[in-house]
């Protein structure tokens, strides 16, 4: 444990980010009972705008590279959009919220897979063990039955 | 069906790809800068897309609960996060123990909010996701010995 304590610091700190994101959920998800799922999406992107400007002013992080990154590294804005445009489509079918969160989550992991064993989009290659699966089965497994059998998100 | 649920895939695979992408900006950036940008750009894109389909401010917007609002700010903490975590335990990790802390906390808000729900499978579904997490924390941590010389 000594030698590599930031370890489970990351474990527990993406544990925690999740929370984040239930809670996310919960606000945006309220938003849309009252309003369109477009200012559900709308809402947030722009006070998480104004949020992030006041969090850079007073944390003022350091640049890591003086040179400019290409340009693509700064369309993930779009693709999380797209997001949430694809799941209110499939919200509103057959899948229901329950089979969008539970296809969602299998096309997540399996891509985020790829991508480590590749190293794609210049992120460090990593290749997974078999203890990995494992734990992906075990965690995808218990989300599965939270997600059919346990009436959550 | 099928094409309901190759979208929702689809949706899936949009959540890793934003990490990633924001993952290489907070590289050559910071992990908070990538967040700005994220939500920026975002910002301009969904306004777009409403101004061309429009209602976007249908129903009743105004009458949601303040505390509605603090999506956004809680969001940027967790898109800085993603860019954060992804370069250092890898777009896979990241993305399970995400998952697993959305679920583990979503059973505890629907417990504290008293949301209706079958208490045997949300015992069995957190069981097996905490089961999950160790799984992974010890294999990380083997793994990391051998190259450490901790060979036994």
């Amino acid at each position: 444990m000594q030698d590599r304590p930031a370890n489970s610091i990351h474990f527990v700190a993406a544990f925690l980010t999740g929370g984040l994101l239930s809670l996310m959920v919960l606000f945006n998800g309220t938003l849309a009972t009252y309003g369109s799922l477009f200012f559900a999406s709308w809402v947030p992107h722009l006070t998480g705008t104004v949020a992030a400007l006041l969090f850079l002013a007073v944390m003022r992080p350091k640049r890591a590279e003086a040179a400019r990154p290409p340009l693509w590294v700064y369309l993930g804005g779009v693709s999380g959009a797209i997001t949430v445009m694809l799941t209110s489509a499939t919200l509103n079918s057959a899948l229901a919220l329950s089979g969008t969160i539970a296809l969602g989550l299998a096309g997540q992991m399996i891509f985020s897979l790829i991508a480590d064993m590749r190293g794609m989009f210049g992120l460090p290659q990593r290749m997974p063990v078999s203890r990995d699966f494992v734990a992906v089965a075990l965690v995808i497994g218990g989300s599965l039955i939270l997600i059919f059998f346990g009436g959550a998100p | 069906m099928i094409f309901y649920a190759a979208l929702a895939v689809l949706a899936g695979v949009l959540v890793s790809l934003s990490r990633q992408i924001n993952g290489r900006l907070a590289l050559s950036t910071s992990a908070m800068e990538s967040s700005f940008w994220n939500h920026l750009v975002g910002l301009v894109f969904i306004t777009a897309v409403a101004l061309l389909i429009g209602g976007l401010f249908a129903g009743d917007p105004l009458a949601s609960p303040w505390w509605a609002y603090l999506g956004g700010t809680v969001g940027v903490i967790f898109i800085a996060m993603g860019s954060w975590l992804i370069q250092r335990i890898g777009a896979a990790q990241t993305a399970l123990m995400i998952i697993a802390g959305q679920m583990v906390s979503g059973v505890v808000l629907d417990v504290v909010m008293g949301a209706p729900g079958n208490v045997w499978a949300r015992i069995a579904g957190v069981g097996l996701i905490l089961a999950g997490m160790l799984v992974a924390q010890t294999g990380k941590r083997k793994i990391r010995q051998v190259p450490a010389g901790a060979k036994r």
